[in-house]
């Protein structure tokens, strides 16, 4: 990705920003008056945050743990709950009471005027809110699965690079040494030729049959959490547990291919292409309410005869995490700096200067905001976080069907079937819709 | 020539492969499990089934003397006294000759003694067999193990569901799920014996963490070979009054009528039926009949969701299953236009059924979604299927 946008419109915007705290001279609280070797607030990122649960704080906490580099002075939620909590802890980091707090996006995007947005929502938002944020032009740092469906990915994929704003995906496993390591292994040949690759994720929720119809907490919007998906009675089933309901998430499958798969893509040079053949089986949940699969096992063949295995890690034998295997021999990696290869010996070659050096970052949230500030591509940019989970959509798809899926890559569509592709997009729910880039 | 005629009128008129079940002495509910092995083994339409009854035990062996020429498969729910030696020879010689056996359950306790009865059964326990019948043969860590130990043979901890992990690609096995979970049964350890011939389809791992346990994947489906035939050994299907959860299981009667079709042919014709266990959970029929896809979908008709979404889950099951299949697929879809059109269908399952259709579905359902775009309580759910269905992509 190429940076139009340039350094002057970052400082343009904090201009703005400083503007509006003329007007609000509360904003600047006196511990950022460049006092006490912090940064003063024109040099800090200005940021709002769309989604105050637990992803979205702790994202949140991170970027406040950074140097002083970024100002929280926006937040949203549907959960006035969440919101006011979200808020004590905003204000207690600023030192005054200024954040502003919205239960509706648009009016904050209305109101406010941000450098960056920090985003953790369900996945079934993420097609809308991100496409709406990076049409206002304010960098993002969004949550992973990027997307619910293709089309959402592709609408976002465009919002992001018609407006040229800086993006970073929470894979933050890109900014760990042991993933970057094994990744850089692997793409320079460290393996030999690479044939097959295994990925293993968390296995599924069993389910909690259907809970009974209940009121919907008073603090709770219950209408704008659903936003775009169908319209469906209130189980006491929102935050958190919506990651084993179909209409919100793919489960474990969709919620961590941001993770494994998008490593394994790294290492194996699969960053901006996709399979070009699908196919494996889920298991359902019998009887309830949740219906994402339990279990998960399906093959991806792309056009260089690599093949690529994702399963729930009971069904694999190294369990969890990513391996590349080669024709020489195979490394492993996983959570908990894990790396392992079929020979020690393998983990120990030195990468020479004219091979393949995969970027370096050992901090998720500084390598975004040095990004916001130099406008150059973060570790783990919007494009790449489509083609992770675009392979797990279509696998979600060939479970569906219980058919092989032929994908095009390049044209990222579905050859010759047309039941798979209706899955590649979903309606909207009246008067939602996806905005235009 | 005669004996050819005779071939070909017995194939004409009845193309149901005559099976006996024996049984009449058993530690287990007898009386319970026969009807139960009979109404599911005639269920398929490929067998047609008689049970025949031993003496009482104590009772006068040499009366009990069937005429095996007469059976394609033999079915053992039969733990008892020793057969008259003629009663032994007939049955071996069947078996030489090409005859299918089905060794259920507690049959693998019967006659310690009779060489030749454990080589056919493969692996047994109780009657006091030991190191002096054969090895253990388990599963440790996925490696087949043939262990020479001294000890006892046959033990099961508490009753409980179990996984059961199919072991090998198999005609029994086939297109069935690599792990499914089994109704609460006893899961039979430590058998020890022969085992010639043997091929372990199916274990399940004897958790000492879940009621007691070797801690070692047990065989549960066995095949094996004597002479020309073929021997189907399940040691699943403990037996409570009126059945119980170990043989309504749609896991253990999916896999008794393979493994009964492959022991008479060394085939199986018979499709995977869509209630099917899996590891998300067990599927019990309490009637052990198979639901028809029709009953499915009555069941959907009047679906209260906060009662079971289990039919959906089958129709779902079904609709996989039937993946390419245009004909299969359109019929499918007729029939959920056909609940969908039902004025007493809850409005929760048309929301089901359009979904599922809106994926699926094909014009034949267009005029119904149509109409249901103005219906206040289904507008969403049919917007979603309409412009689904016309998707350009």
């Amino acid at each position: 990705m190429t940076n139009k946008s340039s350094r002057r419109d970052f400082v343009k915007r904090s201009a703005a920003v400083i503007a509006g705290a003329i007007v609000l001279p509360q904003i600047i609280p006196s511990s950022a008056l460049g006092m006490g070797g912090k940064k003063p607030p024109s040099d800090r990122i200005v940021f709002g945050l769309i989604g105050t649960g637990s992803q979205g704080m702790s994202d949140c906490r991170d970027f406040l743990r950074l140097n002083n580099e970024v100002q929280f002075v926006a937040l949203c939620d549907v959960d006035a709950n969440r919101l006011k909590k979200a808020k004590e802890e905003i204000d207690i980091s600023n030192k005054n009471k200024d954040c502003r707090t919205y239960g509706d996006y648009r009016e904050l995007l209305e109101k406010e005027k941000l450098d960056a947005m920090l985003i953790a929502l369900p996945d079934h938002w993420h097609g809308i809110i991100y496409s709406a944020v990076a049409n206002k032009k304010i960098d993002v740092y969004g949550e992973k699965p990027i997307c619910r469906t293709i089309e959402d990915g592709q609408t976002i994929v465009s919002a992001v690079k018609k407006n040229n704003i800086i993006w970073q995906t929470g894979s933050w496993q890109r900014s760990e040494a042991n993933f970057h390591r094994g990744a850089e292994l692997a793409i320079n040949g460290r393996v030999g030729k690479l044939k097959y690759i295994e990925v293993g994720l968390p296995d599924g929720n069993r389910g909690i049959g259907t809970p009974p119809v209940q009121e919907v907490p008073p603090e709770l919007n219950w209408e704008m959490w659903l936003g775009p998906a169908l319209k469906v009675p209130y189980r006491g089933v929102s935050h958190w547990n919506w990651r084993w309901i179909l209409d919100y998430s793919g489960g474990q499958l969709t919620d961590w291919a941001g993770h494994h798969i998008d490593i394994a893509n790294w290492g194996a040079g699969l960053e901006n292409t996709g399979p070009v053949e699908i196919k494996g089986t889920g298991v359902y949940p019998v009887d309830g309410i949740y219906n994402v699969p339990v279990e998960y096992d399906f093959r991806c063949k792309y056009s260089n005869e690599l093949e690529m295995r994702v399963a729930n890690a009971s069904r694999l034998p190294l369990g969890m995490g990513t391996t590349w295997h080669g024709d020489l021999g195979w490394v492993h990696v996983d959570r908990g700096n894990i790396i392992s290869a079929s020979d020690p010996k393998i983990l120990n070659e030195v990468i020479g200067e004219k091979e393949i050096h995969l970027y370096k970052s050992d901090n998720h949230y500084q390598n975004f905001v040095d990004c916001v500030r130099s406008r150059k591509e973060t570790i783990a940019p919007v494009h790449v976080a489509y083609r992770a989970i675009s392979v797990a959509l279509l696998g979600e798809i060939a479970m569906t069907t219980g058919q092989t899926i032929k994908w095009d890559p390049y044209k990222e569509s579905i050859i010759g079937n047309q039941r798979a592709s209706r899955m590649l997009s979903r309606p909207y729910r009246q008067p939602w819709t996806l905005p235009t880039v | 020539m005669a004996g050819l005629l005779t071939f070909f009128t017995a194939c004409k008129n009845d193309s149901s492969y005559k099976t006996l079940i024996i049984t009449g002495q058993n530690n287990h509910l007898w009386k319970a499990s026969s009807p139960i092995l009979k109404q599911i083994l005639d269920e398929t339409g490929i067998f047609s089934c008689e049970i025949m009854l031993t003496p009482e035990k104590g009772g006068d062996m040499n009366t009990f003397n069937p005429d095996f020429s007469k059976y394609k498969l033999v079915v053992l729910d039969y733990n008892g006294d020793s057969w008259s030696d003629k009663t032994k020879s007939g049955f071996l010689q069947f078996v030489k000759d090409g005859g299918g056996v089905v060794v259920y359950h507690a049959a693998d306790n019967s006659f310690p003694e009779w060489k030749e009865y454990n080589e056919i059964i493969g692996l047994g326990g109780w009657g006091n067999r030991n190191q002096k019948d054969g090895p253990y043969v388990y599963y440790k860590h996925n490696e087949l193990i043939k262990d020479t130990t001294a000890g006892n043979g046959g033990s099961h901890g508490k009753r409980r569901e179990y996984l059961v992990k199919t072991r090998m690609d198999h005609p029994i096995t086939k297109g069935l799920p690599d792990r499914w979970l089994h109704g609460t049964d006893e899961l039979y350890s430590q058998l020890r014996g022969p085992a010639k011939n043997m091929q372990i389809l199916a274990t399940a791992f004897a958790d000492s963490a879940l009621g007691g346990g070797t801690m070692r994947d047990e065989p549960m489906l066995m095949v094996l070979s004597y002479g020309k035939g073929r021997i189907f050994h399940t040691t699943m299907g403990h037996a409570d009054e009126g059945g119980g959860p170990a043989m309504q299981c749609a896991g253990f009667i999916t896999t008794l009528q393979r493994g009964a079709e492959w022991a008479v042919t060394g085939n199986v014709t018979q499709k995977v039926p869509f209630d099917f266990p899996t590891v998300a959970g067990v599927s019990l029929r309490s009637d052990f009949k198979q639901m028809t896809i029709e009953e499915v979908m009555a069941q959907i008709g009047s679906y209260d969701i906060t009662k079971s979404t289990k039919y959906f889950t089958y129709l779902e099951s079904e609709i996989r299953k039937q993946a390419g299949d245009e004909t299969g697929l359109l019929n499918l879809e007729k029939m959920m236009v056909t609940v969908l059109k039902n004025k007493e269908t809850t409005v929760e399952a048309k929301r089901l059924l359009l979904k599922e259709l809106s994926w699926m579905g094909s014009e034949y359902s267009v005029p119904v979604i149509k109409d249901l775009l103005t219906n206040n309580d289904l507008k969403d759910e049919a917007a979603f299927a309409y412009a689904r269905l016309h998707s350009k992509k």
